[in-house]
């Protein structure tokens, strides 16, 4: 049995390594921009387009702290044109820019000469300040409007890749930079970097794109910095210590975050897994002892109508029905405790019975499907066991019915409902997301939704390793109950 | 000569039976399946629905049927072309836009409307403010006074919040479902049964192939992958970006590299396997890795997978729900199909098929799979019921689906804004729940007609 239980654990990490994967891809993947979303929430807004000098030296600060400016992974599958360190540019859009222009062109030397005296210019352009003397012959508001109109036209001009479109921005820079004699000092070096893209049309080398060549990164990636930290600098990693990262909406670190969300789920799921086993077991036996009586029919049927019953359908048809002044009133229809929270130095007792009516809508709607779906497998099951023979010796040495099937019948139909526990469990969290979120109940599901929502990706990989690690759990668990309750099983 | 020796060993073996009485397992399902009252009339529900659905665009849309204006017949509601040309007596030409077109208004001779005149995303402005199926419901007449409505314009059940008419919104709504139910679950199954299949019949230890072969087709899925998929990343990426139809084109465009690419290695590797050092013959853990994609898959919450993948979409479809949903729910079918395919692998007639010399997949695909269908197909069924609630909970909750479409989610979520609109909140889920719950019997029947031992 230990030697089965370590060998299932030793399957377990490279299931466990994949999940992790799949969840990094994803946050890899994943829309926005996580620096940008820091900058922001932590000023209020910002500007986009244009930023200030302030800004930018922000945004490497929050890229160092989450490891942004690191390679993805141990390695990559790129091409020959592709250099290895396309990675180190800062911004998303323009590094999209750069490769798109590489998968067309493939000459990364003059796409790099390109990339560096438009980044030389625009810099220079930040800090251009025009002098007072200079603006005195001219309309104040105007020149400021053009000098901001340049820095945007070239900033934008960073992140496009399309020859039309970097032509037109070209153009209409030239004739912006024409439009005052104070400006004249920037032509040339404009005229640099259009002489360099010019150079990257003209050495296109697309071929080099279709060699593949498989560029190695070594240790210091994000994906290794994820799992095992940077040595306690910013981040201590996932798996030695259950450090998650930082939340991009709240910049908390995940796992307080997860801590401060987890009970309620936790409290819910459980309520809804044993309600569930309480009322599923004697329903489904007696269904099943009774074949084809009215009770095994009534039941049936409207177990099946429950087990298809949506339950986002359910939830909003038990509110509208008791939590709406407009109907009935009987209870509150969001939250798991009055808004105003509970009273000074009230006791566990007392919290129990403000809280109970908060409880009981979201208790139906988490048990209901699961309680369907185990009292059909548990009729099903038990149905199997009545036919056999040793439940026919029972009887016929004439044991009580009710001993027959309570005593020697359930514990052998019990086994497949024991495999149904490592179900019940992933379902309760997956589902929670729903009736979370319309009972507003503050726990992981309405996080997720947030999270979701707010394209908080570490959250939602945090979320989804730590499912599929307690589902993997709960698998290793029902296998060695499942061999406590049946001795016939060994595994060998 | 192989051929004809198979005929006649089926011919000697259908001689047992008298041809009037000869076994065709198909009509014994079909009888048993017909027997099965909830499930029989539940197959008729779902035909009118599979009905309505496609006749969704004529019988629930703002645009006529039919119209005669100006001299002009006009057929917008068939017509793929989205406006029409009218020259007026005095030589101008008026430009009639179907689509934006004041149908109800126009001055037509004839004009002849669908039974729902209403397109489900319109709204109707005097009629707005949630008004009941059973409410006072007015209309603008041509000289804009406000009327009661005409029994032909009625809002039969009710309207949203800015005058949508619901039961529009379901019928349109029913396309939607049907086809997320029956696409995503078309890709899962191709999947789950192909994968299930091979994990079943080969196991861990029976699919054998040289060293060489082995490694050169490992290499050449890198070169496949990197050909098909990495080159053209910014083609597929930028399709995301216009239609579900240039995704799809896309794709196809890089499966076919892939493949060709893949298929030039294969036969490369037959070449390389030939050396000596590399001929050693290497087995192919198929099962195992299958089994742990398996498992990998369904350890992780489904729904908030779906929402994170189809997240980063720049451009929410529902062609890419449809194929997040069939990528991720394969796992049911593949899993059943696996066991099958174990038990029948053992079985006599593969093994006859086998000494008489057949090819792997000829064996796999034309004998075995006829008799492991049966499972999988109990399982399509109860897929295409969690796909469909699967995509209502996505719209119910507003995350991961386009937000301009209008289906019975989105609707019900509409109906949580204003508890006393309960039209908004009954009917759509009346029509998941009946959907879902059709497909489930489906299921059941299924179930009992093909394997009668398991019927309880």
């Amino acid at each position: 049995m230990l030697q089965y239980i370590l060998k299932r654990i030793l399957i377990f990490i490279p299931t466990l390594i994949a999940i992790t994967l799949l969840g990094f891809i994803i946050s890899v993947n994943a829309p926005g921009n996580p620096e940008e979303r820091m900058v922001t929430s932590a000023q209020g807004n910002g500007e986009t387009g244009a930023q200030s000098l302030g800004q930018i030296q922000e945004k490497k600060r929050w890229r160092t702290k989450l490891g942004l400016d690191l390679p993805v992974f141990y390695f990559s599958l790129t091409s020959l044109s592709r250099p290895d360190t396309l990675y180190k540019i800062d911004d998303r859009n323009e590094k999209e820019a750069l490769d798109r222009l590489i998968s067309k062109y493939g000459n990364w030397e003059n796409i790099q000469a390109y990339h560096i005296s438009l980044s030389k210019y625009y810099a220079a352009q930040l800090l251009f300040v025009a002098d007072t003397n200079q603006l005195k012959q001219y309309d104040k508001n105007a020149v400021l409007e053009t000098i901001n109109q340049l820095k945007f036209e070239v900033s934008a001009l960073k992140a496009s890749y399309e020859p039309a479109i970097i032509n037109a921005k070209m153009d209409k820079v030239s004739v912006l930079l024409s439009s005052y004699p104070f400006l004249s000092s920037f032509k040339s070096d404009f005229e640099k970097v259009k002489i360099d893209y010019l150079a990257i049309e003209k050495n296109a080398t697309a071929w080099k794109n279709y060699i593949p060549r498989i560029a190695f990164y070594g240790f210091k990636n994000q994906y290794h910095r994820w799992l095992f930290g940077d040595g306690g600098k910013f981040s201590k990693g996932l798996l030695l210590h259950g450090d998650f990262g930082t939340s991009y909406v709240t910049r908390q670190p995940i796992s307080d975050v997860i801590y401060s969300k987890i009970g309620w789920s936790l409290f819910f799921s459980m309520l809804s897994v044993v309600l569930a086993y309480v009322i599923s077991i004697p329903i489904g036996v007696r269904a099943a002892a009774k074949r084809g009586s009215r009770f095994d029919r009534y039941s049936s049927v409207i177990l099946f109508l429950l087990y298809s019953m949506p339950s986002f359908w359910l939830a909003t048809l038990l509110i509208m029905t008791f939590a709406n002044t407009d109907a009935l009133s009987w209870l509150p229809a969001s939250g798991v405790k009055p808004a105003l929270g509970y009273p000074d130095g009230a006791s566990l007792w007392e919290m129990i019975k403000i809280s109970f009516p908060y409880i009981i809508l979201p208790a139906i709607c988490y048990t209901y499907s699961s309680f369907a779906f185990l009292s059909r497998t548990m009729r099903v099951s038990m149905l199997d066991v009545v036919n056999q023979d040793y439940i026919r010796t029972a009887r016929a040495k004439g044991l009580p019915e009710s001993k027959v099937i309570w005593k020697h019948g359930l514990r052998n139909a019990l086994l497949p409902i024991i495999t149904v526990f490592a179900n019940v469990f992933p379902a309760a969290i997956g589902g929670s997301v729903i009736i979370e979120s319309i009972f507003t109940i503050p726990g992981m599901g309405s996080e997720t939704i947030y999270a979701i929502q707010n394209n908080n990706y570490p959250m939602i990989i945090a979320v989804l390793t730590i499912t599929g690690f307690l589902t993997l759990l709960g698998y290793l668990i029902s296998d060695i109950l499942y061999a406590i309750v049946d001795p016939r099983i060994s595994y060998k | 000569m192989m051929e004809e020796q198979k005929e006649n060993i089926l011919i000697s073996d259908s001689c047992h039976f008298e041809r009037s009485r000869e076994v065709n397992l198909k009509k014994i399902a079909w009888k048993q399946f017909k027997k099965n009252k909830p499930a029989y009339f539940s197959f008729k529900i779902l035909i009118v629905l599979i009905v309505l659905a496609l006749i969704s665009p004529i019988i629930a849309t703002d645009q006529p049927l039919y119209c005669k204006y100006k001299g002009v017949n006009m057929f917008p509601a068939f017509s793929f072309s989205n406006s029409c040309e009218i020259k007026n007596e005095d030589g101008s030409v008026e430009i009639l836009q179907y689509d934006i077109a004041e149908w109800k208004y126009l001055d037509a001779t004839t004009i002849i409307f669908a039974p729902i005149a209403y397109a489900p995303n319109k709204t109707d402005y005097d009629n707005a403010d949630y008004v009941a199926p059973n409410g006072k419901q007015v209309f603008k007449d041509k000289s804009g006074n406000l009327v009661e409505m005409p029994t032909k314009f009625r809002h039969w059940l009710g309207t949203g919040k800015a005058g949508e008419d619901v039961l529009s919104g379901l019928i349109n709504g029913t396309r939607v479902s049907l086809l997320i139910g029956i696409l995503s679950m078309t890709i899962a199954s191709f999947l789950g049964i192909f994968l299930g299949a091979i994990a079943g019949y080969f196991g861990d230890k029976k699919l054998q192939t040289t060293r060489g072969s082995f490694w050169t087709m490992v290499i050449g899925l890198v070169f496949a992958y990197y050909y098909g998929f990495s080159v053209r990343s910014y083609n597929i990426a930028d399709a995301f970006a216009t239609s579900g139809f240039a995704v799809l084109t896309q794709l196809i465009i890089s499966l076919i590299i892939f493949s060709f690419v893949s298929f030039l290695f294969y036969l490369l590797g037959k070449q390389i396997g030939k050396i000596s050092f590399l001929s050693t013959r290497v087995f192919i853990p198929v099962d195992s890795i299958v089994s742990r994609t398996i498992e990998i898959l369904i350890s992780m919450p489904l729904l908030i997978l779906i929402i994170s993948i189809s997240a980063i979409a720049k451009e929410k479809s529902m062609i890419n729900l449809m194929v997040i949903i069939g990528l991720t729910t394969w796992t049911g079918i593949a899993r059943l199909t696996r066991a099958e395919f174990l038990r029948i692998t053992n079985l006599e007639y593969i093994q006859a098929a086998k000494s008489m010399g057949f090819k792997e997949f000829h064996i796999m695909f034309k004998h075995a799979l006829p008799n492991a269908l049966a499972p999988a197909m109990v399982a399509i069924a109860f897929g295409v019921a969690s796909a469909i609630l699967i995509e209502s909970s996505l719209s119910f909750l507003g995350v991961g689906v386009p937000p301009s479409t209008v289906t019975w989610g989105s609707l019900l979520n509409a109906g949580r804004e204003q508890f006393s609109a309960w039209w908004l909140v009954v009917f759509p889920g009346l029509a998941i729940f009946l959907t879902v719950t059709i497909y489930n019997l489906l299921g059941e029947g299924l179930r009992d007609a093909l394997d009668p031992k398991l019927k309880k």
